[in-house]
């Protein structure tokens, strides 16, 4: 790439239904940063915001969003999809050279505001889709769980036991919204089902947060901070809209995407050079599809990594340290978050969810019915 | 930096009230299909594709990737953009980073808005819908004008004030409104992709009752079905695969707070002053090298949703000091065969798909640089410098793209 | 069988539905104001740093970027910034009676608010002229316990 950029630091903050007003979640969280990083908001060239209109009600979500978030006259724009496309956007903006210190934040008050499940009902072909009512978030999903199943032959328990790992890391993570120190897959079985295979357990909890990160190039990164995490590689790829014309069990998408940000990562053996990824997978079965997907296990293995714990915190490919999408999962936001856990990680923030040693990281995000749209970056310790 | 230049445009056949014989993946993809067309271009061409609208206004949401299909964005790099009014610029600023940035070499911006299929009171309403509800909650008169409230304006809503302020700093009269609206529909008048191409006269405009004083009904935007669609590429890739080229050399955006609807938290900004204007236009010229847009600046697209902003933009983007503007218009210096034609294209006066709005502004200018606009409103003298220009959100959002016929560095 | 593309185009509908919406706003400013001018007062905030005067009163002050809570009180007279005159409504029907309102600055405040003004001839408004608010005889701490500005 042709600049050195870097995340600087990263803040978040994420419940399950907030009693503050939205605003006001983000000038505490926003100032916080500025604060910890110590810098004002007159340190920052440009902003680029985040969020959805749908989900905050709002036609034209960031209206009230830039004085919040420290952007009152000042340089800022807006993407309206998930937080890992705004996170892109920075980093290309910072590239340009036009740019040398950018704040990204992402918010969502989803779960007070507005169900998720509806949003994305909103998302639907309005003509058609929408008026036949059969397909939703749910549905879809869960004919993406089947058609992994029937492809592998893998049992709705393999998803059940990705779920209880995620919940059972989602306890180690301060931010979690929902978490099990001990759960298991009885657990995620035992919970109602809300669209067979899918279960409670095993499916996104709704989630008010937001996420923020200053982003720098180069020099202007180890002033800012000793622990710069550095943007190796990036790149995002879209699938048809239509899920009947995909390969629900596969994601072609995820694995473009994937492939772009090796690319220009230098990254020839995924498996092996990375440390710890954060996928976004709103469901367990996601997991799987968009790891394999992106070539850290194998097609079709998730048996094999469940009962071989090789995406458990201590084993060859931790996938999700944090809990992922099942612990907290901000709409909009949280291919951020997944950005942010991974800077926890390679900054060695992550407390007990630590992968000893992690060096490179690979964050996902996705958007759009059964992960239609994925974008990947991969960060890393080194510089240049 | 890298140098990145407009390679091409396409507009959907027309612009007008409702397209009632496509939906809208198809009303779009008539506009990259243009595109293609216009630059002799594939799909295999396209390295990345931005994508921009106001989607409260057809209740669709993420509608981006409904149309993946229809946009020939499938395996390729996607991304959306929403900045309000000024979303078709902020999604050409996107394209112009996602090449100045090195990663990407061709890439295609798309905007658009089918309004006829939504209900633009409410995608409009939306804007303020909590903050609205509290007022009224303790007792603001929505309609009525009795207490202290933050709604005004009548149907143009804060415009009129913003008109009347502008009339009133600028020393121009409520006729010089009348009569750059009458400039603008007239040059819509000759520009096919326009949507109200009457050609219009001062008194045609004047028989136009007042709604809120000094604004007219015959001073206010149309709403419009549309798309534009514009396709930038490296220093390289231009040299590779265009015939023209219009190079972006300038770009800049501020936001203020939100000058009206933001009652509940105190109104500070004035809808008159229009200060991000000043930083945005000041940080594009700085990088296009302009140092006096005044005397460097041959053309100029405005986004203007009510008439007197035309004038009023002149004065805030520096190309003509204040009070000057209206004597501009005077002289005829505003006309397409004038110094500083402004409008050639009717501007969101004339046209107004809002999601492709403030992108119709940097698509006219490179259409002029390159000469090769269809119709009759191509600015007859050379242009080497233009300024296009996006405004949005609560009268808070300002965009600018400066672009010129020739790359930034030799 | 050769397939053919239709002309018809059909229309069908879906709604939007915003009311089923849960907002949380910040109300403090607002219960301050309204709860002031059931005195037949109106106070704000002031930042102490830029010493800018909110009306109603945001929790931060969005120039420095601080926490904000010093409540001021400012004046019952201001001056107009700017005004309009209603004519017509949206269809271009002409209104029975012009209205003539105005963005009001009102003294001690940052901020402006919209106020209708009464007691004068449009023709004579102008902007900087100053202007009262008349109260209503018993206010219940609303924003409607202003009835109306008038010119002083």
């Amino acid at each position: 790439m042709q600049r050195d950029i870097a995340i600087v630091a990263q803040a978040q903050v994420m419940t399950d239904s907030i009693d503050i007003p939205r605003e006001r979640m983000l000038f505490d969280l926003v100032k916080g940063l500025f604060d910890k990083v110590g810098i004002t908001r007159h340190d920052i060239d440009g902003f680029v915001l985040n969020s959805n209109d749908f989900e905050v009600g709002h036609t034209i979500a960031n209206v009230f969003e830039d004085t919040p978030c420290g952007a009152y006259m000042k340089d800022e724009t807006h993407v309206e999809a998930d937080g890992m496309w705004a996170a892109q956007y920075t980093t290309m903006r910072l590239l340009s050279g036009n740019y040398d210190t950018a704040l990204v934040v992402g918010n969502s008050a989803g779960s007070s505001t507005f169900r998720p499940y509806l949003v994305m009902d909103y998302q639907l072909n309005p003509t058609y889709d929408r008026q036949l009512g059969i397909l939703n978030e749910l549905s879809t999903a869960a004919l993406q769980a089947k058609a992994y199943m029937a492809k592998y032959g893998v049992e709705e328990d393999e998803f059940n036991e990705i779920a209880a790992r995620l919940l059972r890391n989602a306890a180690l993570n301060p931010y979690a919204v929902r978490s099990k120190a001990d759960a298991t897959a009885g657990d995620v079985l035992a919970s109602d089902y809300l669209y067979e295979p899918l279960h409670e357990l095993s499916c996104y909890p709704f989630t008010d947060g937001a996420c923020a990160m200053i982003l720098a190039s180069g020099d202007r990164a180890k002033e800012l901070t000793d622990k710069p995490v550095w943007i190796k590689g990036m790149g995002n790829s879209v699938d048809t809209y239509y899920v009947g014309e995909r390969d629900l069990a596969t994601s072609k998408s995820a694995r473009m995407a994937g492939e772009r940000a090796y690319k220009l990562a230098g990254i020839s053996d995924p498996a092996k050079q990375i440390d710890v990824a954060e996928v976004s997978a709103k469901f367990a079965h996601q997991e799987p599809i968009i790891s394999e997907a992106l070539g850290l296990f194998e097609e079709g293995s998730a048996g094999k990594v469940a009962g071989e714990g090789l995406a458990d915190l201590g084993g060859s490919m931790p996938v999700c340290p944090s809990g992922g999408g099942l612990g907290a999962y901000v709409f909009t936001a949280n291919g951020l978050v997944r950005v942010a856990e991974c800077v926890r990680q390679l900054k060695g923030e992550a407390g007990e969810a630590q992968v000893s040693g992690a060096k490179t990281a690979l964050a996902h995000g996705q958007d759009g019915f059964c992960a239609q749209h994925n974008a990947v970056m991969v960060l890393s310790t080194e510089e240049g | 930096m890298r140098n990145v230049g407009i390679i091409g445009v396409g507009y959907t056949p027309v612009f007008v009230s409702k397209r009632k014989d496509v939906n809208i993946p198809e009303m779009i993809s008539e506009a990259v299909d243009a595109a293609f067309r216009n630059t002799k271009l594939t799909p295999d061409d396209i390295d990345a594709i931005t994508f921009g609208n106001m989607q409260t206004f057809e209740g669709v949401n993420m509608p981006h990737l409904w149309a993946a299909d229809h946009m020939r964005a499938l395996d390729k790099p996607y991304m959306r953009i929403a900045t309000g009014g000024t979303t078709g610029m902020s999604t050409l600023h996107s394209a112009y980073y996602h090449v100045a940035s090195g990663l990407h070499d061709v890439v295609m911006a798309i905007t658009w808005e089918k309004q006829s299929e939504g209900d633009s009171q409410v995608g409009l309403s939306g804007i303020v819908m909590p903050e609205a509800m509290v007022m009224v909650q303790h007792g603001m008169d929505l309609f009525g004008g009795k207490g202290m409230g933050a709604m005004g304006g009548g149907s143009t809503g804060a415009a009129a004030y913003q008109a009347m302020s502008y009339l009133h700093h600028s020393g121009a009269d409520p006729e010089h409104i009348d009569k750059m609206a009458a400039l603008e529909r007239s040059n819509a008048a000759l520009n096919p992709y326009a949507h109200l191409r009457k050609k219009t006269s001062v008194a045609d405009i004047q028989a136009t009752p007042f709604i809120s004083w000094p604004l007219r009904f015959g001073h206010t935007c149309p709403t419009s079905d549309g798309a534009t669609v514009a396709i930038v590429a490296s220093e390289e890739m231009v040299e590779k695969l265009a015939d023209s080229v219009a190079w972006i050399n300038g770009v800049g955006c501020a936001t203020s707070d939100p000058a009206t609807g933001n009652f509940i938290e105190g109104q500070i900004t004035d809808p008159a002053e229009q200060e991000p204007a000043k930083m945005a236009s000041a940080k594009a010229y700085a990088m296009a090298g302009i140092k006096d847009p005044s005397k460097e600046i041959d053309m100029a697209e405005l986004y203007n949703g009510f008439a007197h902003q035309s004038l009023m933009w002149l004065e805030k983007l520096g190309l003509c000091k204040q009070g000057e503007a209206h004597k501009m218009l005077d002289a005829g210096a505003l006309n397409i065969d004038g110094e500083l034609p402004t409008n050639a294209s009717g501007g969101v006066f004339s046209t107004n798909a809002i999601g492709a709005s403030a992108m119709n502004r940097p698509a006219e200018a490179a259409l002029q640089i390159m000469r090769k606009i269809e119709g009759g409103h191509q600015i007859p003298k050379k242009i080497k410098n233009a300024v296009s220009h996006g405004w949005g959100g609560m009268f808070q959002y300002v965009t600018v793209t400066v672009l010129g016929d020739e790359p930034r560095h030799g | 069988m050769t397939f053919e593309m239709g002309e018809e185009t059909r229309e069908v509908q879906g709604t939007w539905d915003i009311s089923t919406y849960n907002y949380l706003v910040n109300g403090a400013g607002m219960k301050l104001l309204v709860d002031s001018m059931k005195e037949k007062k109106i106070r704000g905030i002031k930042c102490p740093q830029c010493e800018t005067v909110y009306v109603p009163g945001p929790t931060f002050c969005r120039k420095c970027y601080i926490d904000i809570d010093e409540v001021v009180e400012i004046g019952e007279t201001g001056v107009v910034m700017s005004y309009a005159v209603e004519m017509a409504d949206v269809r271009g029907n002409p209104l029975e009676e012009f209205r003539l309102t105005a963005m009001i600055k009102l003294d001690g405040a940052d901020t402006w608010i919209i106020g209708t003004i009464s007691g004068m001839d449009w023709q004579d408004a102008s902007i900087g002229m100053r202007v009262k608010a008349i109260w209503v005889d018993e206010p219940a701490g609303s924003l409607a316990d202003i009835d109306r500005f008038e010119p002083i």
